[in-house]
């Protein structure tokens, strides 16, 4: 599935790097454990987490992840969202909580195996 | 949904606790505490998916009256954790599962979040 | 698992308790060359449907009524208790958990076990249906009475107590730094406010402003106090700390605000939610601090029926 699609399906409200919405999501991972992501995010990965800080983006960016969803409506810091626009990583929020959204992108055929 | 139900689905193994018989209303899936405390509530009898095996995570659960922890990706805590557990009551669960697996997995089987939950009432 | 133990409070108690603390320990046996003619005799006597076979100190069987009947429907000639005895005996010991007993008796539809002493195997009673079910309501009695007695003294405090004013102050020590052993004060201030008979929801949102405290206490300072003073009307609590004291209180406040170190972060903390989620627990709530000194938080939790609102504040 691509991230355009989530943004529709899941009403994800999208706050920067909009253009680099045709990237494929090969997975999802939840953490808001920063290293547990640099350890265990893989490529392709749709990271979900209520860190707003902008340390989110470094990492997202390290393991070359797809996007970072911010859950339970919080907003990212500002320098959060203008480190992602340097880096290309699409950051979107969503009103949920971690466990339905995951719930839900599970359903939709997002794994968290591969 | 019986914690022992839970512990199937997500192929888990027990490390602390006797009986598997309480019943789960709800899951809260987070690593961040105080996040924690907010989301769930004491008489909706809830069960904390966490990377986290630190003791905070079982003093956590003791303070929010959360009954059950599951710990992710196979890891188990160090004593302290245990024991903290035991002495509160606390049942202790491992599963070799990511967070987000294990989410998936419980919601297809019907299992709300916090938010839900709260709608549903 | 056992059908007919589905209440987890009994299955606690069935870990909780041993065989040895509900065993008959009244022990009638028969030898193996006892005749069978005395049998009846015996389990008629004791009202009970079964006796273990002791040869040297030794179990070596069980004769229970159905062999009893077995051999007066053959009408057989009198024998020794040995011809008629089941040899293949199911025990239990001493020490094992009652959930183990009521196990087997489900599993073999026994009425009655020998049990015995792990170290020698020597017969220290019989376990039955009656004595597991007088063991546990024995157990649920005491257990029911300590509470009561313990919750009664404790919520009877303030009426007990004669003044024009009453108060109780608990004082806790917090030691920065040390992410072991932060929560213990909200911890130990928990119980005791449900020893007091505190309701619940307030015991709830009192613990939760503590624990948050108490964090940051640990994550910013070396050393602070808690002091909590609760009258019939109110708790008062008041956290103090010797840290480096907060700049901005204000930005502090906003949800997210965080200068916590990496490392805290790491541990779950730090995200900029706990003097937010502190806001949402409590009726008030006041914070000062001074660069170099340190940062005082108080707060009020009411507890007067009327003014009381038993939800946490809006939702994460």
């Amino acid at each position: 599935m691509k991230l355009k699609e989530l943004v529709e399906k899941f009403d994800l409200q999208i706050q920067c790097a909009a253009h680099r919405l045709e990237r494929e999501i090969k997975g999802g991972y939840v953490s808001d454990l920063l290293s547990d992501v640099i350890a265990n995010g893989r490529a392709g990965d749709l990271w979900i987490t209520l860190q707003i800080h902008q340390n989110i983006v470094g990492v997202a960016s390290l393991k070359n992840l797809a996007a970072i969803i911010i859950i339970n409506g919080r907003q990212p810091e500002e320098n959060t969202i203008e480190k992602a626009k340097n880096e290309g990583i699409p950051i979107m929020v969503s009103k949920m909580c971690a466990f339905e959204l995951v719930g839900r992108l599970y359903n939709a055929g997002i794994s968290g195996t591969r | 949904m019986k914690l022992g139900k839970i512990k199937e689905i997500l192929e888990a193994k027990v490390i602390v606790g006797a009986s598997l018989e309480r019943e789960i209303r709800m899951i809260c899936a987070c690593d961040l505490m105080s996040d924690v405390l907010s989301c769930v509530q004491s008489r909706f009898s809830s069960l904390l998916l966490t990377n986290l095996i630190h003791p905070q995570t079982v003093r956590t659960a003791e303070i929010a009256e959360i009954p059950a922890i599951c710990f992710m990706r196979g890891k188990e805590p160090q004593d302290l954790t245990m024991d903290l557990a035991k002495k509160n009551g606390i049942v202790l669960l491992s599963t070799s599962f990511s967070l987000y697996e294990a989410s998936g997995r419980l919601y297809k089987e019907g299992l709300p979040g916090c938010s839900e939950y709260r709608e549903a009432k | 698992m056992t059908p007919y133990v589905k209440a987890p409070k009994i299955r606690e108690l069935g870990y909780e308790l041993k065989v040895r603390d509900v065993m008959d320990r009244n022990l009638i046996t028969v030898q193996p060359e006892t005749p069978m003619s005395k049998v009846r005799g015996v389990l008629r006597l004791n009202r009970i449907s079964g006796i273990p076979v002791i040869d040297k100190g030794k179990l070596v069987g069980v004769i229970c009524v159905e062999d009893l009947v077995n051999w007066l429907m053959a009408r057989a000639d009198n024998c020794s208790v040995e011809e008629k005895m089941s040899k293949n005996v199911v025990t239990l010991y001493t020490d094992e958990p009652l959930i183990h007993a009521i196990n087997k008796l489900e599993q073999y539809g026994f009425f009655h076990f020998p049990v015995l002493e792990r170290e020698n195997r020597e017969l220290a009673g019989t376990i039955t249906r009656e004595g597991i079910i007088r063991g546990l309501l024995k157990k649920l009695e005491i257990d029911y009475r300590e509470e009561e007695i313990r919750h009664y003294r404790a919520s009877h405090v303030f009426e007990d107590m004669i003044a024009d004013k009453t108060s109780l102050i608990f004082q806790y020590y917090v030691v920065g730094q040390d992410f072991n052993r932060a929560g213990e004060s909200a911890s130990a201030l928990k119980k005791t406010l449900k020893r007091l008979g505190t309701h619940p929801e307030i015991v709830r949102r009192a613990a939760i402003a503590v624990y948050e405290a108490e964090m940051n206490l640990v994550i910013f300072a070396r050393s602070g106090e808690i002091i909590v003073k609760v009258d019939p009307n109110q708790i008062r609590i008041e956290v103090e700390d010797s840290g480096p004291g907060i700049p901005d209180i204000e930005k502090a406040m906003q949800p997210g605000y965080s200068t916590a170190p990496d490392w805290v972060r790491e541990l779950g903390f730090g995200a900029g939610m706990g003097l937010n989620n502190i806001k949402k627990c409590v009726d008030e709530m006041n914070v000062t601090s001074t660069i170099g000194k340190g940062t005082r938080v108080e707060m009020y939790v009411a507890t007067k029926k009327e003014s009381v609102s038993y939800e946490v504040k809006g939702t994460g």
